[in-house]
């Protein structure tokens, strides 16, 4: 709602400075119907608009003048000079208005009945109310200057913007490089440094500037489900989540592509018909979920269906068919890697091509394009009960953290998302064996192909591979590799820049960058490596893979953590599958009353933990305060941290804390006691603020846009938890639409809404849709009384 | 205004590019080896912090054998931008600009399969005919034709 309201103001205000001209010209010559077009039209919009809000006063400004307008054209009435005042200061007060609005004031200056009354065409030539406006003038720019206002771009603006600041980046890092090869100059390195942290801060800005709501690319697919589902004469629910989180604009135009690929492989491929459903006891429709979170730099998107899922056996069969890997290898494979099959090239499942998938587009290059943007992609399946599809991205595309390394005299980089684990060849025992033409690698226990990138480019290396230092990658797939490097060189974040053509073509590059000392470095490709070597699966044997397996399923749990400094200071671990995301927030955002805390993020208050013993005044203190919020799937709540400091996995046991409390007990992770928070204590305790006095039911006919879109936030702000027409669910009252003349809905009580201001004669006793106060009157009454 | 044309010697031959394509003429310093790429590719070199690569004009072309840049003696370079990425095209060296006389026409007489893929038809200029190079046929490499 606040998003529609600040739409509503940035589009009045683009209107009034665009009618601003009108208004002047209209006013040298009051006869020209031009002009009174545009004026008529801002004035109407702004009516239209306020039917969606809640402004009277500023609907019944805008209808008056409108009505005046209106007789104008019509040529039942004159523009005057009384009239062009009268509109003028209308327009005006529309316009002081949207300020307060904006503001989140109430506007409180004088009545709008002079003014509206100004309008008539009987109206004593009064000194009008005009001049009141240009007097203004000079406060009001000075007004609407000192509150936050907005401005639209069109985005290849922004694109010019940040490409320049990377080049800025770049041109610093070169300065950098010649200033520090002329040693120290005291007269210059101060201004140098301050530029420095201006730059990082712009870059930063920037950064932010370019992000979008995924929200964006997520609203296209109820609609492209639906369509397909209909195609196919299959029948498909999507259920959307996390669309509040936030990537870069570019990022988000990357992903469309394959998002929209998987959701139609799922659809097509996935979901099954409705009788086929049925005779497998699942419910008719298919279920599609698409969700999103963010946690660090990184995003994750998980598309899920409850479709058929993805056979292993008939992926392999196809691979062996077409000839992509032969069978005795294909025999030796595990079920996961199976299935991971479908993101080999030249692959594809369907039974037949069909018209939405199977165009010779398939998993593979769904595969390519996330990897391009630094991105990776698992998958999870069960036969019959469905396929997960995870997408992990970085927040940005333009700068990705990197380890360089040098091998052949030559530096290169490596995503820092793809590195496992640095090895030293000789001091950390790894074993080498030689088999056939390939080298394997056994780090601790686990045996992995090893490569020499010296080999892979065609450079001299100028150490063997077992004096080498050795870099663990994993694969998009989850498959590990080694490559061995000569040295390894530094971290860093890089500007990584797109690369030739002709470049790219060997399939070894990612791209390219330069280093503070101004010389070009390539961007590895990991998985390119990979399929240059011709490595796409573990080269584990069956019996070691099930050895392995034994082995972790042994040092379970190994549940990922976040670890971070709780307020107190004291070290602290919290689950990772309950976060569903980092927030930064102010500390005047929590409230605390009568013993428990709230904290108000965007339109949610959630209960507040984390804050200790009761020692708020610490965090008044703090600038910004770090917040997790957690949720169990039914209700969420806020975590205070003052800190992150990585994610980790629980290795070691838990040793239970004595008392029941907010933490469940410590447990050792990197070497050091960390205290692990009771997620389960934290709902226990907290989120019964949340349940206190479980919210009524109303059903609401949730396929009709109208009732979705307009009327479900009032209902919900009334109170109320909104099911659909079709749920199983016991509802307290129904809203139902007169016209629809469908069958009464099941509730306690139905509220009839009908969509003509005079009710109808033979209907029942009805409520007009847009009378706003009669509506929340009777949700009032339904639910004081659903209450006894 | 006629078009003006950069002379520069490619393979012992002078040919012209179009001034409004060429960003700049720099001696190239510290080209870093791009492993696996084409033959033709060099490697890549750094410009106002920018990267380039640096296209062997003649190699492209199958005119000669990949440069040697190790050797000693300054190289120039022609600096394009092509599709959104820049290139640095090795030449032997830049002689001059001049001014076209007229449209580009088709060349009479045969031409080595390299000039014919990367000629854009020929341009008479107040020092006689030069050939006009399709700077995006030489960037594509050999291979671009072959695909």
């Amino acid at each position: 709602m606040e998003e529609l309201l600040a739409d509503f103001v940035a589009e009045t205000r683009e209107m009034l400075e665009a009618v601003g001209g009108e208004l002047v010209a209209w006013e040298a010559e009051p006869e020209t119907g031009e002009r009174l077009d545009a004026i008529f039209r801002f004035v109407h919009t702004v009516k239209g608009n306020c039917g969606f809000f809640d402004f009277p006063r500023l609907e019944k400004l805008s209808h008056a003048a409108e009505d005046a307008l209106a007789d104008c054209r019509n040529g039942d009435r004159q523009p005057d000079q009384q009239l062009v005042s009268a509109v003028l200061a209308v327009i005006d007060r529309i316009s002081d208005m949207i300020d307060a609005i904006e503001a989140g004031e109430d506007f409180h200056a004088a009545d709008d009945e002079a003014l509206i009354d100004a309008l008539s065409p009987d109206a004593a030539p009064s000194a009008s109310p005009a001049p009141a406006s240009s007097s203004d003038a000079a406060t009001k720019g000075a007004k609407a200057a000192s509150g936050p206002r907005s401005i639209r771009l069109p985005v290849n603006l922004l694109d010019r913007v940040m490409s320049g600041v990377s080049d800025m980046v770049l041109a610093r890092n070169d300065l950098a490089r010649r200033l520090r090869e002329n040693g120290d100059q005291p007269t210059i390195d101060g201004p140098f440094e301050r530029l420095s942290a201006i730059l990082a801060d712009v870059r930063d800005a920037i950064t932010r500037m370019r992000m979008q709501r995924i929200e964006t690319l997520f609203t296209s697919f109820p609609r492209l489900a639906r369509d397909l589902s209909n195609e196919l004469g299959k029948q498909v629910m999507i259920d959307v989540e996390g669309g509040e989180v936030e990537l870069d604009r570019e990022m988000i135009e990357m992903i469309r592509d394959p998002m929209t690929h998987i959701i139609r492989n799922a659809i097509d491929h996935g979901i099954e018909t409705p009788s086929e459903r049925l005779s497998k006891g699942k419910r008719e429709i298919g279920l599609l979920k698409i969700s999103a979170r963010q946690a660090g730099n990184r995003i994750t998107i998980a598309i899920e269906d409850d479709g058929k899922g993805i056979d292993g056996e008939r992926v392999l069969a196809k691979a062996i068919e077409k000839g992509l890997i032969d069978s005795e290898d294909g025999a030796r494979m595990a079920p996961a890697e199976r299935r991971r099959l479908i993101f080999t090239p030249g692959l594809s499942t369907a039974e037949e091509v069909s018209e939405i998938s199977g165009r010779g587009v398939g998993m593979d290059v769904v595969r390519a394009n996330v990897e391009r943007v630094g991105g990776s992609i698992e998958l999870d399946s069960t036969i019959g009960s469905g396929t997960r599809i995870l997408l992990r991205l970085p927040l940005t595309l333009s700068i990705i953290p990197a380890l360089t390394v040098e091998c052949g005299g030559q530096r290169f980089a490596l995503p820092r998302a793809s590195v496992e684990e640095l090895v030293s060849g000789k001091r950390d025992h790894v074993e080498f064996a030689q088999v056939g033409d390939s080298l394997l690698a056994t780090l601790r226990g686990r045996r992995v192909a090893c490569l020499s990138l010296a080999d892979i480019l065609g450079v001299e290396a100028r150490k063997s591979v077992e004096d080498a230092t050795l870099v663990l990658l994993r694969l998009p797939g989850g498959d590990l590799f080694a490559i061995s490097v000569d040295q390894i060189l530094d971290h860093e974040e890089l500007v990584v820049k797109p690369i030739a053509p002709a470049v790219m073509g060997t399939g070894l590059y990612a791209g390219t960058t330069l280093l503070d000392d101004g010389s070009p470095v390539l961007l590895l490709d990991v998985a390119g490596l990979a399929r240059d070597a011709d490595i796409s699966v573990d080269t584990r044997t069956p019996n070691e893979a099930d050895e392995d397996k034994a082995a972790t399923d042994a040092d379970a749990p190994r549940e990922p953590v976040l670890l971070f400094i709780g307020l107190d200071g004291r070290r602290r671990a919290i689950r990772m599958n309950v976060v569903s995301r980092i927030e930064s927030l102010d500390p005047s955002a929590i409230d605390i009353s009568g013993g428990g805390a709230q904290v108000v993020i965007g339109e949610h208050i959630l209960p507040l933990a984390g804050l200790g013993e009761g020692i708020p005044a610490d965090t008044a203190d703090s600038a910004k305060l770090g917040l997790f919020r957690i949720e169990d799937g039914q209700s969420e709540m806020a975590y205070a941290f003052s800190e992150i400091i990585d994610t980790a996995a629980i290795e070691q046991d838990i040793i239970p804390s004595e008392s029941v409390g907010e933490i469940e007990g410590l447990t050792l992770i990197g070497g050091e006691a960390t205290e692990l928070v009771d997620s389960h204590w934290l709902f226990a305790s907290h989120a019964r603020v949340a349940r206190v006095g479980e919210a009524p039911v109303c059903r609401l006919p949730l396929d009709d846009p109208w009732s979705r879109q307009l009327l479900r936030p009032l209902v919900e702000a009334a109170g109320y938890r909104v099911i659909g027409q079709d749920d199983d669910e016991d509802a307290a009252i129904a809203l139902a639409a007169v016209e629809s003349g469908g069958e009464t809905p099941r509730a306690g009580r139905v509220i009839w809404l009908r969509s003509s201001p005079e009710a109808a004669v033979d209907g029942p006793e009805s409520i007009y849709r847009y009378d706003r106060a009669g509506l929340i009157a009777a949700l009032g009454d339904a639910r004081s009384g659903g209450g006894r | 205004m006629n078009q003006l044309l950069l002379i520069v010697t490619i393979a012992e031959r002078e040919v012209g590019i179009c001034a409004a394509e060429v960003n700049s003429v720099i001696a190239l310093d510290g080209v870093t080896p791009v492993p696996r790429a084409p033959d033709y590719i060099p490697g890549l070199t750094a410009l106002r912090s920018r990267a380039l690569t640096v296209i062997d004009c003649a190699r492209s072309m199958e005119l000669a054998d990949p440069v040697d840049l190790s050797g000693p003696g300054e190289r120039n370079a022609v600096v394009i931008e092509y599709d959104e990425h820049l290139y640095a095209l090795l030449v032997d060296g830049v002689s001059d600009v001049m001014e076209a006389r007229t449209q580009a026409a088709p060349i009479p007489g045969r031409l080595a399969p390299g000039w014919q893929r990367c000629g854009n038809g020929m341009i008479e200029t107040d020092a006689g005919p030069v050939l006009v190079l399709d700077v995006g046929a030489v960037v594509g490499g050999p291979l671009a034709v072959a695909a």
